[in-house]
């Protein structure tokens, strides 16, 4: 029963990561209609940024600030001056995937070239355990539970309080409309991908504070999970992700204890293709069905 | 000219062929018929998985690897149930998730089960002996021919080559008849080609299956060379160099993509092999791929239709009396 | 089914149709004359587009019966209802656009001898004589509908215009029995407009019936006879032009939109 409870606490810190790069991952896709295949190579660039600024003596909660500010830039550039480009030329739906694939290719070969094929790790230290029922959390694990919940609650609040927030959501649902409404689509797109970016850069430093060790693949592995969560929470739904995210971060732990640590992956995998093959639209999706209805 | 030489040649050209084969089948599914198959891979290694247990013999205990389904089957018997089994899961596959998803979804169904596949290869150790992989496949009639290894390899290389030729007529005579014209159609608009009385299901189907076949077959010809097959030789961005020789070669046109391949898995990739190791081992294989990546994007930007561009059918002229009228604007 | 001397070829009974609530189609029910252009008419929403989707088999219906030369088609797929005989042309261009013009004319013609992976494979010894008498078929149609010259342009590089009635030629190879238009006219320049009228009309005299989507009043009046008046999901109305044109609630569902 214990091995259960420390499951479910496993499972909450992953949920927790998972969370944060869902919610940017899915925000990507509402404003763009683009799935961003290099999401995952942009979480472990990030991952760099901050061990390059924390090799230089910096503390890694501050690295992670500056992890974030490179991934908003660095996402925002990535979908302006090549997504936006291939979008606005035309480019269909299984031509962006292939843009986006090919993109990834690059990042994670380009940092593959830069970094070599070895493992790296963050200056830190995960600080004293905290106990709570059948759950051990670390300081540091805590940590990225508080951000979790600062960022979702953070996106919460500018997506429902703040024009910025409404207008991104119009954008989202009927960008024509937006625009007719005098709404600035293109810089609340841009203003999309710098937040996304952003909560990518987060997610890439917690993933590696939790696995202690990451390489150039470790956020394109992590990638399968996140779109899981995404999709299973229903593509474009900030609150489904975030649902999502607290599904496939505990089944998956929980079935590592129960079944076999093999088997977390197996998870993802397993729900994703479910809900591929089953209910595309997601969960809290209202669409009827997967954005192809006919005339 | 030298042996090694000669071995070196011999050696491209047969990657050459068995790279062309595969490329056919997927420009088959994916540039006349526009399916997404991002698994393409997976169906080549289950064709060269299945071609290695039925020429290897029996599994029995003490044996340094181990896999089911094992059998010692004389040639051609193998190549020809790799490409049996690979369609039998194709079918499976393409019954599955060729349902009417958008298409990137549908693209991501593809990639995820690839990435299953690989996971199951890995994990489950008796199948096809997990992450080492299956190694000492026999090459197809070494002891019946009996000949020295240069010159077995030009035999092979003739093989390969009379192989790529079957599937190239094959291929061909689809996409120069009715049912090519309706595949482009289709891969065009569906919805259109549905209006007009086209099974599109029905039609993705059979080409799904078709070039999984092929797959298998390059896959199955490929283990009978190298000898040796293993999770590693079949990790899912291979499908991407193949992507890249349709794209730059051009899409939907057999004898673009053949140029494809020659430029970029053997040209490009082999080319670059001889670069000196500069900064670290491996480093030159890193900047490969993101010359793969960027071709890609090159390509789709500038020249999305390729090198060779898609070449619609002519038909003969008949003979015209009185001039055709202007058309309206 | 005929009453009067006046043979139906679609019966269209209480469809219905929602979308997450909204109910785009809520028991509509009408009935297609054999021979006539069937205009479809009513105020933005009401329903028409939803409705001919429905009837091409794009989007199934909840509820409701379709019935087509007495076959009851209600819920098949689209290839299915083209097969029985109806084809739809599409609001937005809908060109095979890799394809020449005279290739996209020679898909639409059903169960050809090559279309099948052994008759492909066969080869032109099989496959190549049906196929000359498709070209020659197809050619006939590009010379009557003046675009000879067209041949082998690739359909994606048309005008606006020429992809309307490359649409039109298309789904006349396909040897309907009964059109489906979609805004036929939307985007064309008018005197190619006037011309697209004039080969309906003439398709209508030579037998083909037709269901037309029509938003500019005046076209339809020209164009269009019988008249079914759609609103918010039902029709409210049927009968000639000028008949519709004066009945209130015909003028409320307008004036209400």
């Amino acid at each position: 029963m214990s091995q259960l409870s420390a499951a479910v606490g496993f499972g909450l810190i992953t949920a927790s990561i998972l969370s944060i790069a869902a919610v940017g991952f899915t925000l990507q896709f509402s404003v763009t209609n683009i799935l961003n295949l290099a999401y995952g190579d942009i979480m472990t660039a990030c991952a760099f940024a901050a061990y390059l600024v924390n090799r230089l003596g910096v503390n890694i909660w501050i690295s992670l600030v500056v992890a974030a500010l490179f991934g908003a830039v660095f996402s925002m550039l990535l979908n302006r001056f090549v997504y936006f480009q291939f979008v606005r030329r035309g480019t269909r739906l299984f031509g962006m995937i292939i843009v986006t694939i090919a993109m990834s290719l690059v990042i994670q070969n380009v940092l593959l070239a830069i970094f070599r094929p070895t493992f790296f790790s963050y200056h830190t230290s995960p600080g004293a355990s905290y106990h709570f029922g059948g759950m051990i959390f670390t300081a540091s694990q805590l940590g990225i539970m508080g951000i979790a919940v600062v960022a979702m609650l953070g996106v919460h609040l500018i997506s429902t309080r703040t024009k910025l927030g409404k207008a991104m959501r119009a954008t989202a649902t009927n960008p024509g409309l937006a625009r007719s409404c005098g709404i600035a689509t293109d810089q609340v797109i841009d203003v999309a991908w710098l937040l996304s970016g952003a909560l990518c850069g987060v997610a890439g430093v917690v993933l590696v504070l939790n696995t202690a060790t990451f390489s150039e693949v470790t956020g394109a592995t992590f990638l399968v999970p996140v779109i899981a969560a995404a999709i299973l929470g229903g593509i474009g739904q900030p609150y489904g992700a975030m649902l999502g995210a607290l599904t496939i971060g505990v089944a998956g732990e929980v079935a590592a204890t129960v079944i076999s640590p093999s088997y977390k992956d197996v998870v993802a995998f397993g729900i994703l293709i479910l809900v591929l093959l089953v209910r595309p639209q997601g969960i809290l999706s209202e669409v009827a069905s997967a954005k192809e209805v006919a005339a | 000219m030298s042996d090694s030489m000669q071995f070196y040649i011999s050696t491209l050209l047969i990657y050459l062929f068995i790279d062309i084969m595969g490329v056919l089948g997927l420009n088959l599914q994916f540039g006349v018929a526009g399916i997404i198959n991002f698994a393409y891979i997976v169906f080549v290694a289950v064709g060269a998985y299945t071609c290695a247990v039925l020429s290897l013999g029996p599994d029995y205990a003490g044996n340094f690897q181990h896999y089911a389904f094992g059998a010692s089957w004389p040639f051609p018997l193998p190549i020809l149930a790799a490409g049996v089994v690979s369609g039998l899961l194709s079918l499976i596959v393409g019954v599955i998730s060729l349902r009417r998803l958008r298409s990137d979804y549908q693209a991501m169904v593809m990639l995820v089960l690839s990435l299953i596949a690989t996971l199951v290869a890995t994990n489950a150790t008796g199948l096809v002996n997990g992450p080492a992989g299956l190694a000492t496949v026999p090459q197809p009639l070494a002891d019946v021919l009996n000949l020295a290894p240069l010159e077995y390899q030009w035999v092979y290389a003739g093989w390969c080559a009379f192989l790529t030729a079957v599937i190239f007529l094959f291929v061909r005579g689809i996409t120069n008849s009715p049912l090519g014209r309706t595949l482009r159609a289709m891969r065009d608009n569906d919805r259109a080609a549905s209006a007009l009385g086209k099974s599109v299901t029905n039609l993705r189907l059979m080409i799904f299956v078709v070039g999984g076949v092929i797959a298998g077959i390059s896959g199955a010809v490929f283990v009978e060379f190298i000898q040796a097959w293993s999770p590693g030789s079949w990790l899912y961005p291979e499908t991407f160099v193949f992507l890249a020789a349709i794209i730059v070669g051009g899409a939907a046109n057999n004898w673009g993509v053949m140029v494809g391949t020659l430029l970029v898995p053997v040209g490009f990739l082999e080319a670059t092999r001889f670069l000196p190791q500069v900064f670290y081992d491996g480093f030159i294989e890193a900047m490969q791929w993101v010359c793969v990546g960027l071709l890609i994007l090159l390509f789709l930007w500038f020249r999305p239709q390729g090198l060779f561009p898609e070449r619609p059918s002519r038909f003969q002229p008949r003979p015209q009396a009185q001039p055709a009228a202007r058309p309206p604007e | 089914m005929s009453a009067e001397g006046i043979s139906f070829v679609l019966e269209v009974n209480d469809v219905r149709r929602d979308f997450g609530g909204v109910k785009a189609v809520d028991g509509a029910s009408f009935s297609a004359q054999r021979g006539k252009i069937t205009g479809l008419i009513g105020p933005n929403g009401a329903g028409k587009s939803t409705l001919m989707s429905i009837i091409a088999g794009a989007i199934k219906p909840v509820s409701g019966r379709i019935t087509f030369e007495g076959r009851d088609l209600t819920g098949l797929p689209s290839h299915r209802v083209a097969r029985a005989g109806i084809i739809r042309t599409f609001q937005m261009s809908a060109e095979f656009a890799k394809l020449s013009v005279i290739e996209n004319l020679l898909v639409a013609p059903r169960a050809q001898k090559g279309e099948s992976l052994l008759g492909a494979e066969l080869g032109r010894m099989y496959w190549g004589r049906d196929e000359q008498a498709l070209v020659d078929r197809a050619r006939d149609v590009l010379d009557r509908f003046a675009m000879t010259a067209k041949e082998n342009e690739l359909a994606g590089n048309l005008s606006g215009g020429q992809k309307r009635l490359l649409e039109i030629m298309r789904a006349l190879m396909a040897e309907p029995k009964m059109l489906l238009l979609d805004e036929p006219f939307a985007g064309v320049n008018p005197s190619l407009a006037r011309q697209i009228e004039q080969y309906l009309l003439d398709l209508r005299d030579e037998g083909l019936s037709m269901i037309m989507v029509e938003h500019e009043l005046a076209v339809v009046e020209r164009v269009c006879d019988p008249v079914v008046v759609m609103a918010q999901g039902k029709v409210i109305s049927e009968g000639s032009m000028h008949d519709v044109g004066a009945r209130e609630e015909v003028l409320n569902a307008y004036l209400v939109g």
